[in-house]
């Protein structure tokens, strides 16, 4: 790309989704203040929310299709030729892009009896070119530059900036498109706020009466307004230190939303603690960009100028243009050396090769992890995730499952250069543990939110896996479906509790199915699409016939099979998540049955329940198109290709024995190898999950309370939800107040005593001082004062008047005198 | 203007101001609050032309005064401004401003307080403004009289206590600085620069310091004493318990300036007088100095966890963001063998960090404290755990005090959150143990707040005594508050042109000076050692 047009095009760029993030904001302004001074029952605010952000939409579509034309390509290059991002990136001469086509055509048709083998010529490709060649380009057509500096000196500085590649006009495109469904739907489901006298039913006084306040409908939508700027802010970020502010504002918001009912205790402490653990991980997060920047003096991802004007992005300084970290010696002695911008080693002031320890990378990675850990409510700080659905339903749809929650996924990926096997390798491991942990307790909880915010858990852990095990692409498509059909499904529950009138235990719900069709089939849509299941048959360019979920799912299972059967000692990450496949599919579809099947269990809520207006339930209908059809064509399809764009030079060709662990990641082509074996398993798992529930819930062949009982000490582990929450209080909590203790305590008992002993010693000795005084010096001044005066008062009996007297005294003092002067005179 | 004219009129306008409150009535308070806020008012439109004069590129001093005092003893008049006096020249006319306009709640013995008051702000100015150590001296004196009788006359009913344990601290640390200023004054003597004088001026004995011709053993003894006394002020652990019982029993309005910037004070005397006068002893002393920020800013903050009342909780929480101040200043890593500084630019960014924590805080702190002041006036209590449901009653003010809150609470977009970072990020270059120890003050600083936050704003209702005089904020307040949340917004987002862009300069030269300094002390030493040695 010329420098000319790459200008041109990164201005346009930059401006739509600059216009798409600051919209929000101008919003949020507007309505928190004149929301405050008008009246309560106004549904401005709303309109005005919903005008940001669908404009904020309809500015990343447009940017999305720029880009794409930037890119050289146009949506039927996407939608048609599998990896034709791919070629087009890597300038393979149109004579063998045609090639490829008609490989890609027979392939396709030889092998429709198989399940779904679509990437085919891909394979090809890379089995004609070999692995390294096949390495993506991210930063071909990526666009960054600066907004403003924050900071400068000297030679280093911290600016605010953006950077703009595929994955960051899908996310705005993802991010906007449900933001707008989920504001549409809050108009309906907030509207009781329209009151000045919004009665509470949560909220007990003392007395037995309920709590009332004026409504707060404006404040939801401009909260709603300030959370979709951080968001939009976090994506467009072009250096990992402004991810940071945007990752703090997402947090307040997230702090501000899950606290929207302020005089529920509950909610204000979710909220407390939710924020509380977002800034465990954001220690962890300064960590790693204090190494950063102490190490490399930038924060910058990448610097994609195509003139070569300015210093590397992190990036480029820690990777080689094939995508690799280089490296020199063993153990602690390992150090990585940084690159420049000539493929050679970036020369430091003193003219020696720049270098950095490779532990302090691992640990730099690791470090930026924790905050993904935090945001993403990973294990183990995921139990903050459950206790934020004390904020309203469409904030849970919005911040706790689509976006916010995502944010952690996507830096990951985002930072996917950055991290190391080992790091690779942790976030793995952490990733299973949460899908598993999730899952489990998902299978006992009741609230209908509490069980999708544990499959947010569990599907975020997915996630995390495949980006650990190498499943790059795996990991943020799923992010992206996931988006959708979670979404969805907490708007459907959204409906059903505002159609039953607040109430969301399912074990009072029962045979809505009937009262409520569309939220149930909607539901339905995200139920099958997170459970993964499919039709098994292959249809040409579409793949097979599911939705969302059963792509993007099948692409982890394969990336973790790859990666396990590469690294044989790490098997666990296949069978872990695989088992929870299973489980994920029985807990979801017992939500289902439980709330729309079966015998209404409370006739009061049967009895009042009703389908939702048009504003709730048209946004459920968009949303389940997308949770149906966005990933259609699987790994080949649009949205896939679109993602592969971004994907890390790295990835594609896979690594070996890497690191100090000696892990190899698994290739495209290896995982695609164990594609189809791992997609089978998947969908047998899921197979069995729908059928035990169907068996437990739908049809009652098995007592589910039979089964309770039966195993009633795990049943209590997990409905205690592994006892997190206490082993925290006692290790943590606890402990802070007692050591808060301490200090005030010393503050008062050491310091301030020391203070007061020091001032009563200074008193004593004033006070000894005084007795100094008034003893000795003192004394001796009388003394002094009395012996003259007693002497003055003896030679007063002198003083008599008597003329005689005293012309004797002069006699005899004359004759003294002369006596004296006689005698002591020299003569 | 010229800069002696607008310099002194910085200065003592305040103090005219104070003797024109006796040409009122002794009956006309309403008329004399008024006089004296447009005086404050007057002196921060002054400061803002003096910025106008201001060349923010420059590093060096400007607007340099100097007119001999005492010629006997080389005492001059000397005032000047450079990038790192003027941010807080400018904190400290607004607070005062800010805090004339909270000083209606103030009730008795009007004419005395506004006379103090603006003695107070004669004395803070001319201590942010004098580059004569001597001067300075005086008017760190000048402002400590106002103070202790504005505590201990119209505070709270501890205030003799109150007053009387702030006036001795920093009795103690003036009388420490008084040594080291004397130490310094006949050390000077012995210089090549001063041709055989004894000297006050403080840029001159920057300059000799530079020349590494201060032994090395007088800078690490002058700085000791300079430190102790700037550390009472700042405060540092274990010299800070003067301040929670200052801040408990001092009015809002003086606890305003007392945590806005009177605490600067300390970190201004660091950053101007011991560090370039002591280059060496801030070296030898530099590990000492972090670790007792990052302890204090750890103390701090669980110590502001377990109070009950709320201003104590709020001075704690100065303990805690001070610390931030002492890291960034002292994150100076030099190289053991050669004696060069080690990542200058990183270090650079940890004095503006501390810079613009000082200033950040400055914002905060001050409206913390008049928050708190806006709910005392109400409900003449603090007891935190007799609040709750404010939000209810006071919506707009709990808005605001929320944004204020979580200013100190460091949060990306407002003004605290640029100081700490900075800071934090630079530590990691001087001492990675030490950094990551700063660096998980954020999370009890997220506890301590957002569990205070809960406790008074939010829940169903309120629970203290007098639930009827909770009022809607007025808006006298309503400007005060919105003011300084003005600030704190453009602080944290624009914080290069609203702070950093002038600072920069002036620190580059500062640790440019430093950096000599030492090194030509080292490398005198290394000469010695290795001479001694055959």
């Amino acid at each position: 790309m010329s420098p000319d047009i790459y200008i041109e095009t990164g201005t346009t760029l930059k401006w739509l989704l600059t216009t798409a993030w600051l919209l929000p904001l101008a919003g949020f302004l507007i309505e928190v203040f004149g929301g405050y001074w008008s009246g309560r029952k106004s549904r401005a605010a709303a309109f005005l929310a919903v005008g940001c952000i669908a404009t904020g939409f309809v500015c990343s579509l447009i940017a999305l299709l720029t880009w794409l034309d930037a890119a050289d390509l146009n949506v039927s290059d996407i939608w048609q030729n599998p990896r034709a991002v791919a070629a087009a990136t890597h300038e393979v001469s149109e004579a063998t892009h045609v090639d490829h086509e008609h490989d890609a055509d027979h392939a396709a048709d030889a092998e429709h009896h198989g399940d779904h083998e679509h990437a085919v010529p891909a394979h090809s490709e890379e089995e004609h070119h070999g692995h390294a060649a096949h390495g993506n380009n991210p930063l071909k057509f990526a666009f960054n530059g600066t907004f403003y500096t924050l900071a400068k000196f000297g030679r280093i500085q911290i600016t605010l900036d953006y950077y703009i590649d595929g994955l960051t006009v899908l996310m705005f495109t993802m991010v906007t498109f449900i933001a707008t469904c989920i504001h549409l739907f809050a108009i309906g489901y907030m509207s009781d706020e329209l009151t000045e006298s919004y009665e509470d039913h949560q909220v007990h006084l003392p007395g037995g009466k309920h709590f009332h306040r004026p409504g707060r409908f404006y404040r939801f939508f401009s909260f709603l307004s300030l959370f979709c700027f951080a968001m939009l802010g976090l994506v467009l970020a072009g250096n990992i230190f402004q991810v940071f502010i945007f990752w703090e504002l997402v947090g307040v918001c997230s702090y501000l939303l899950i606290g929207f009912y302020v005089e529920r205790k509950s909610a204000s402490t979710a909220a407390n603690k939710a924020f509380i653990m977002n800034r465990v991980g954001d220690f962890g997060f300064l960590i790693g960009l204090m190494i950063l920047w102490t190490w490399f003096g930038t924060f910058q991802f990448a610097n994609t100028n195509p003139d070569q004007t300015g210093e590397q992005g992190l990036f480029q300084m820690v990777r080689t243009d094939a995508g690799a970290i280089e490296t020199e010696g063993e153990g602690l002695n390992r150090v990585a050396y940084m690159q420049s911008a000539t493929g050679e080693h970036l020369l430091g002031n003193d003219g020696q090769a720049r270098r950095i320890p490779y532990w302090l990378l691992v640990v730099a990675g690791l470090g930026i992890f924790a905050g993904c850990v935090g945001k993403s409510a990973q294990f183990p700080l995921q139990t903050w995730l459950p206790d934020a659905m004390e904020g309203p339903t469409p904030v849970s749809a919005l911040v706790h499952s689509a976006t916010m929650v995502a944010a952690g996924v996507y830096l990951a990926g985002r930072f996917f250069p950055m991290f190391t096997p080992e790091v690779l390798l942790v976030i793995a491991y952490v990733g299973a543990i949460t899908a598993f942990i999730g899952a489990t307790i998902a299978l006992v909880v009741t609230d209908i939110k509490q069980v999708l915010a544990y499959s947010t858990i569990s599907q975020l852990g997915y996630m995390m896996l495949a980006i650990g095990v190498g499943g790059w692409l795996a990991g943020l498509f799923h992010l992206i479906t996931h988006a959708f059909f979670k979404s969805l499904m907490f708007l459907c529950s959204g409906s059903v509790i505002h159609g039953c009138h607040h109430e969301q235990e399912m074990t009072k719900m029962g045979g809505l199915y009937k009262k409520m069709p569309i939220t149930c089939w909607t539901m339905w849509i995200g139920v099958v699409a997170i459970s993964g299941l499919a039709i098994p048959i292959t249809l040409p360019y579409l793949g097979a016939i599911s939705f969302s979920g059963f792509h993007s799912k099948d692409a982890i299972i394969a990336s973790s099979l790859s990666f396990s059967t590469l690294n044989p000692t790490h098997s666990l990450l296949f069978f872990i998540p695989l088992i929870t496949a299973g489980i994920t599919a029985f807990y979801m579809h017992r939500m289902w049955f439980m709330t729309f099947f079966g015998k209404p269990k409370d006739h009061h809520v049967h009895d009042h329940a009703h389908e939702s207006p048009w504003v709730m339930c048209g946004p459920l209908l968009a949303l389940s198109f997308f949770a149906a059809f966005c990933a259609v064509g699987g790994e080949s399809g649009p949205l896939a290709n679109l993602l592969l764009t971004s994907e890390p030079t790295h990835v594609a060709g896979g690594v070996q024995a890497a690191g100090e662990l000696g892990l190899t990641l698994p290739s495209h082509h290896e995982i695609h190898e164990c594609h189809s074996q791992a997609g089978m398993m998947a969908l047998l798992a899921a197979l069995m999950g729908t059928v035990v529930a169907y068996l437990f819930y739908c049809k009652q062949a098995v007592d589910p309370a039979l089964v309770k009982a039966r195993f009633e000490s795990a049943h209590r582990f997990l409905k205690s939800k592994w006892q997190f929450d206490e082993i925290y209080d006692s290790m943590f909590t606890r402990p802070v107040h007692v050591v808060a203790k301490w200090c005030t305590g010393f503050d008062r008992e050491a310091l301030d005593r020391f203070l007061h002993s020091c001032a009563s010693l200074a008193v004593g000795i004033a006070q000894w001082d005084r007795k100094f005084d008034e003893a000795v010096v003192d004394r001796i001044v009388n003394v002094f004062g009395e012996v003259t005066y007693a002497a003055g008062r003896t030679l007063k009996g002198v003083q008599t008047g008597r003329l005689r007297q005293y012309v004797m005294f002069i006699a005899a003092a004359v004759v003294c005198l002369f006596v004296v002067l006689f005698l002591f005179l020299p003569r | 203007m010229e800069p002696l004219t607008l310099l002194s009129l910085i200065i003592f306008l305040p103090t005219i101001g104070a003797l024109g409150l006796y040409a009122f009535d002794k009956k006309a308070e309403e008329s004399m609050r008024m006089f004296a806020l447009a005086i404050t008012a007057v002196t921060f439109g002054l400061t803002l032309f003096l910025l106008g004069q201001f060349d923010m590129a420059q590093g060096a001093m400007q607007l340099q005064v100097s007119i001999p005092w005492v010629p006997t003893w080389n005492i001059n008049y000397q005032l000047g401004v450079d990038g790192i006096s003027m941010p807080l020249v400018l904190l400290t006319s607004l607070v005062s401003m800010l805090a004339m306009m909270a000083s209606w709640s103030i009730k008795e013995k009007i004419r005395g307080y506004l006379t103090l008051f603006l003695l107070l702000e004669t004395g803070m100015l001319g201590v942010f403004l004098s580059l004569d150590f001597f001067l300075f001296y005086v008017f760190w004196e000048v402002m400590l009289l106002p103070m202790y009788f504005l505590i201990g006359v119209w505070g709270g009913p501890r205030r003799e206590y109150a007053a009387i344990k702030f006036f001795l601290y920093t009795l103690a640390g003036s009388v420490l600085m008084l040594i080291a200023m004397l130490m310094l004054y006949f050390g000077s003597g012995e210089s090549s620069l001063t041709g055989g004088q004894n000297i006050f001026d403080l840029l001159k004995l920057g300059e000799i310091a530079k020349a590494g011709e201060f032994s090395s053993g007088t800078q690490v003894v002058a700085f000791i004493l300079l430190f102790i006394g700037f550390a009472i002020k700042l405060p540092a652990f274990p010299f800070h318990t003067w301040l929670p019982d200052a801040h408990v029993e001092a009015p809002t309005p003086i606890s305003m300036i007392l945590a806005g910037v009177l605490l600067k004070m300390g970190g201004y005397g660091i950053i101007r007088i011991a560090m370039p006068i002591c280059p060496y002893g801030a070296q030898y002393a530099a590990y000492a100095l972090v670790a007792l920020g990052v302890f204090s800013i750890i103390y701090g903050a669980f110590a502001a966890m377990a109070q009950t009342d709320f201003k104590r909780l709020v001075a704690y929480s100065s303990v805690s963001h001070m610390g931030y101040v002492l890291i960034g200043m002292a994150v100076w890593k030099i190289n053991e063998a050669t004696g060069t500084t080690v990542n200058p630019n990183h270090w650079q960014m940890g004095m503006a960090g501390a810079m613009f924590q000082m200033l950040g805080h400055g914002i905060s702190s001050a409206g913390m404290f008049f928050m708190v002041g806006v709910l005392y006036d109400r409900v003449h209590h603090r007891d935190l755990n007799k609040f709750g449901g404010i939000m209810q009653k006071m919506p707009f003010y709990s808005g605001l005090a929320v944004v204020i809150f979580f200013a100190g609470l460091g949060l990306p977009g407002l003004c605290g959150f640029i100081g700490e970072v900075f800071v934090v990020l630079s530590t990691w270059n001087f001492s990675p143990l030490l950094a990551v120890i700063a660096a998980s003050g954020v999370i009890l600083t997220a506890g301590y707040i957002l569990w205070t936050i809960q406790r008074v704003y939010l829940g169903p209702e309120y629970k203290g005594p007098h639930p009827e005089d909770l009022t809607p904020i007025n808006g006298r307040e309503t400007a005060i508050a919105l003011t300084l949340i003005v600030f704190a917004v453009l602080m944290g987002v624009f914080p290069y042109t609203f702070g950093l862009q002038m600072m920069t300069p002036s620190i580059e030269n500062l640790t440019q000076s430093m950096s000599t300094g030492y090194e030509t002390l080292h490398q005198a030493g290394s000469e010695i050692i290795s001479m001694s040695q055959p």
